[in-house]
């Protein structure tokens, strides 16, 4: 047996070292991902994690700090890894936040990568804006969602012995009062966050006008913010609200989930996030239904959120090939099947077929929505989901509506006025 | 004395005082400028981002005091001063009262006091965030109290304070004062056992009951301590943010909005960090309209103190 001297064990260690420095001289430097997500959990951190095997798969190093919580946390250390000048070669973020944030830090312009994959001409020209602020490709969007699906508990179908799917808003009252008088107390599962309370107000505008919901929403119309759609649209907020387990307080949605299947509660309007989480949680298919939310002119509304990567500019050559390497990645057709089918999403790319084994009905409802929508100029910005406006004026809006929901002596009238004075007063 | 002179024999000459106390100084003032130009100077840097137009990272500019006028108008801000003002009195109040009605009944020579005051003290030790959850789940109608009574068989038992936005801000009372009555009562029972002795004695020979005793005799001599306890509990009740967050989180909606979660929202939610700075300069000044009184009247006792 050779034994080991100590000179042998020391240039055996400085060859290791020498080893990566010879590669890296080669021109062929390990790639090296640094990134920050609010996915930690449950589906969300499944797919993630199921993406970084990809990146390591094609020999890259993947480095990916969850900050669990809320989007807004996740910024926070985002903000302060950008001031101490050390920011993550890719983060998490979405919607106008992406043109805010990019005003603060360099990032990188990923024009020539769309190019070359023809990426451009297979995502929706709306969705396209956002992600490339002054007219640089600088963000990647990763997977789409709508926030007004429409979930119904197969079992609490049965108890209303009900088998239409609603359609318009005055069909989801129906069903909603069937079940009532069949034994439901609860016809609607609820969670008691800002989001939640938020999403409520934006599906039932949108379903009632999408062109109200574009002017006054999402283009903050003075005139339309005061409109006749919006106080409807706060009076079907509040039947929905009388049909919510009122002891929800600040509770996510996820947390009544098992008696939606049950069908102790027997609707739900959500993003397709839930299918994922149902489905983490162990629900089968068939124990729901997922269409498209209720929308008064009978053709589909699609209230857009999407996920995105952005990608912050670094000097070093690794962190370089890494980002590369993501953002192959992010737009590779079989890389977003991959991902969506593990989060209920539906993928960005247009042209991926959902027939196949691995998708739900929900899902290739929510593609064939979008397509419709898309088609119709119904596809709009969701506001609860932070697609419509920064975050300063988002809050400001959903402070209304959050407060309208869990304070029933708020008259539709008032509501109206006090959002469009929310608007004024952050502007 | 005697150092002096030992000093003074090993070198030689006498050391001067202010140098043989140097140790003493250092140790003193040496912390206390670090953390006081720590304090101040993050206080003047927020005190200017909050005439910034600072949004997502700080900027330079000057915008007035459009920040301050901006978070005045808010609701969120009027709801949060108005809870603060209903939480501050209603917390400091019935924690005074909790408190002082603990140390009396301990001090009346039971067995097992110490056992007693650990537990009453133990809550302090708690983290907030740990109260504020545990709180939350005994308080949510849906399975925490009322749920229990309900399986219990009274039914039409009603505790839903948690999800009824008029009551919610009375549940974080609630939970408060279950956390920090513990630390009055630790306060007011030393201040029992320094009752002198001899007043106790002379009430009895005069044939005072307990009630008289504790009314005319032993609460009169507490009132410093009282004092004491009340800037305590204020100052905490305005700096309150952890119990909140973890209890309701400032809902149902926005009913249980608090200076300091605003502050949060609005710097680090929102991402308006001049209107989040605004707001937590006008924290710092409700915290001066009770600080400064007390720094005066705490003067006012010094000086009353030297002449006499």
């Amino acid at each position: 047996m050779p034994t080991i001297t100590r000179r042998r064990l020391l240039a055996g260690s400085a060859a290791a070292l020498a080893l990566p420095a010879f590669a890296r001289a080669q021109g062929a430097v390990k790639p090296r991902l640094t990134a920050i997500s609010q996915w930690s959990a449950g589906s969300d951190g499944a797919a993630i994690t199921a993406l970084g095997k990809k990146f390591e798969e094609k020999g890259g190093v993947w480095q990916h700090s969850p900050v669990p919580g809320f989007t807004t946390e996740m910024m926070n250390k985002l903000r302060a890894q950008i001031i101490a000048g050390d920011p993550p070669a890719c983060s998490q973020l979405k919607g106008p936040e992406i043109a805010a944030w990019s005003k603060i830090a360099p990032t990188v312009n990923l024009d020539a990568l769309v190019a070359s994959a023809g990426y451009e001409k297979v995502v929706a020209p709306d969705l396209a804006k956002l992600h490339k602020p002054g007219g640089k490709w600088i963000s990647l969007p990763l997977q789409i969602y709508s926030t007004n699906m429409l979930y119904l508990s197969k079992r609490a179908m049965d108890k209303a012995k009900a088998d239409k799917i609603p359609v318009t808003w005055a069909d989801f009252n129906d069903l909603a009062e069937k079940m009532k008088s069949s034994g439901i107390t609860y016809p609607i599962a609820n969670g008691g966050t800002r989001p939640d309370d938020g999403q409520k107000f934006e599906a039932s505008l949108a379903g009632i006008s999408p062109t109200s919901y574009r002017a006054a929403i999402m283009n903050l119309d003075k005139k339309a913010l005061e409109g006749p759609e919006i106080r409807a649209a706060f009076a079907q907020v509040r039947k929905i609200a009388n049909w919510m387990d009122p002891n929800m307080g600040a509770q996510p949605y996820a947390t009544n989930l098992k008696r939606f299947v049950d069908g102790d509660m027997g609707m739900m309007i959500m993003g397709g996030w839930a299918q994922g989480v149902l489905r983490n949680g162990g629900f089968k298919f068939d124990d729901y239904i997922i269409a498209p939310g209720p929308s008064d002119n009978g053709k589909p509304v699609f209230l857009l959120n999407a996920d995105a990567f952005i990608f912050w500019q670094r000097s070093e050559p690794d962190l370089q090939a890494g980002q590369t390497l993501m953002a192959q990645l992010v737009m590779d057709p079989a890389i977003q099947t991959m991902y969506s089918q593990i989060t209920g999403s539906i993928p960005v790319r247009t042209d991926v077929d959902l027939s196949g084994d691995g998708w739900s009905d929900g899902q290739r409802r929510t593609a064939a929505a979008l397509k419709d929508a898309v088609a119709n100029n119904q596809a709009v910005l969701s506001l609860a989901h932070n697609m419509a406006h920064e975050n300063g004026l988002t809050a400001a809006m959903i402070d209304v509506l959050t407060e309208y929901v869990k304070n029933k002596t708020i008259t539709p009238e008032q509501a109206v006025t006090r959002l469009a004075e929310a608007v004024e007063g952050a502007r | 004395m005697t150092d002096t002179v030992a000093a003074a024999s090993r070198t030689g000459r006498p050391i001067p005082g202010a140098v043989r106390r140097l140790p003493e100084y250092l140790a003193i003032w040496v912390p206390l400028l670090l953390s006081a130009a720590h304090l101040i100077s993050f206080a003047l840097w927020t005190i200017w981002i909050s005439f910034t137009p600072s949004t997502l990272v700080p900027v330079s500019g000057w915008v007035g005091l459009r920040n301050y006028t901006a978070v005045l108008a808010t609701r969120n801000w009027k709801i949060a001063f108005d809870n603060l003002l209903l939480f501050g009195s209603a917390f400091v109040l019935l924690s005074l009262v909790t408190g002082l009605m603990l140390a009396i009944l301990l001090d009346q020579r039971i067995r097992g006091e110490n056992t007693l005051r650990s537990i009453f003290l133990y809550p302090i030790a708690v983290s907030f965030v740990v109260t504020g959850t545990v709180w939350s789940w005994l308080l949510n109608p849906g399975f925490g109290i009322q749920k229990l009574v309900h399986d219990l068989g009274w039914t039409s038992f009603r505790f839903d304070w948690l999800v009824d936005r008029d009551m919610a801000i009375w549940t974080i009372v609630i939970a408060a004062i279950w956390q920090s009555s513990g630390f009055a009562m630790a306060l007011f029972l030393a201040g029992l056992r320094s009752v002198d002795a001899d007043l106790v004695k002379a009430a009895q020979i005069d044939g005072a009951g307990p009630v008289r005793m504790y009314r005319r005799v032993i609460l009169p001599t507490l009132w410093p301590i009282t004092i004491t306890v009340i800037v305590v509990q204020l100052q905490f009740a305005i700096s309150t943010f952890d119990l909140v967050r973890a209890l309701t989180n400032g809902g149902p909606g926005i009913a249980t909005q608090l200076p300091a979660l605003v502050v949060y929202d609005l710097m680090f939610q929102r991402g308006l960090l001049g209107r989040g700075a605004a707001a937590a300069v006008l924290m710092l000044l409700i915290l001066l309209a009770v600080l400064l009184p007390y720094a005066a009247w705490r003067y006012l006792q010094r000086r009353r103190a030297t002449h006499a």
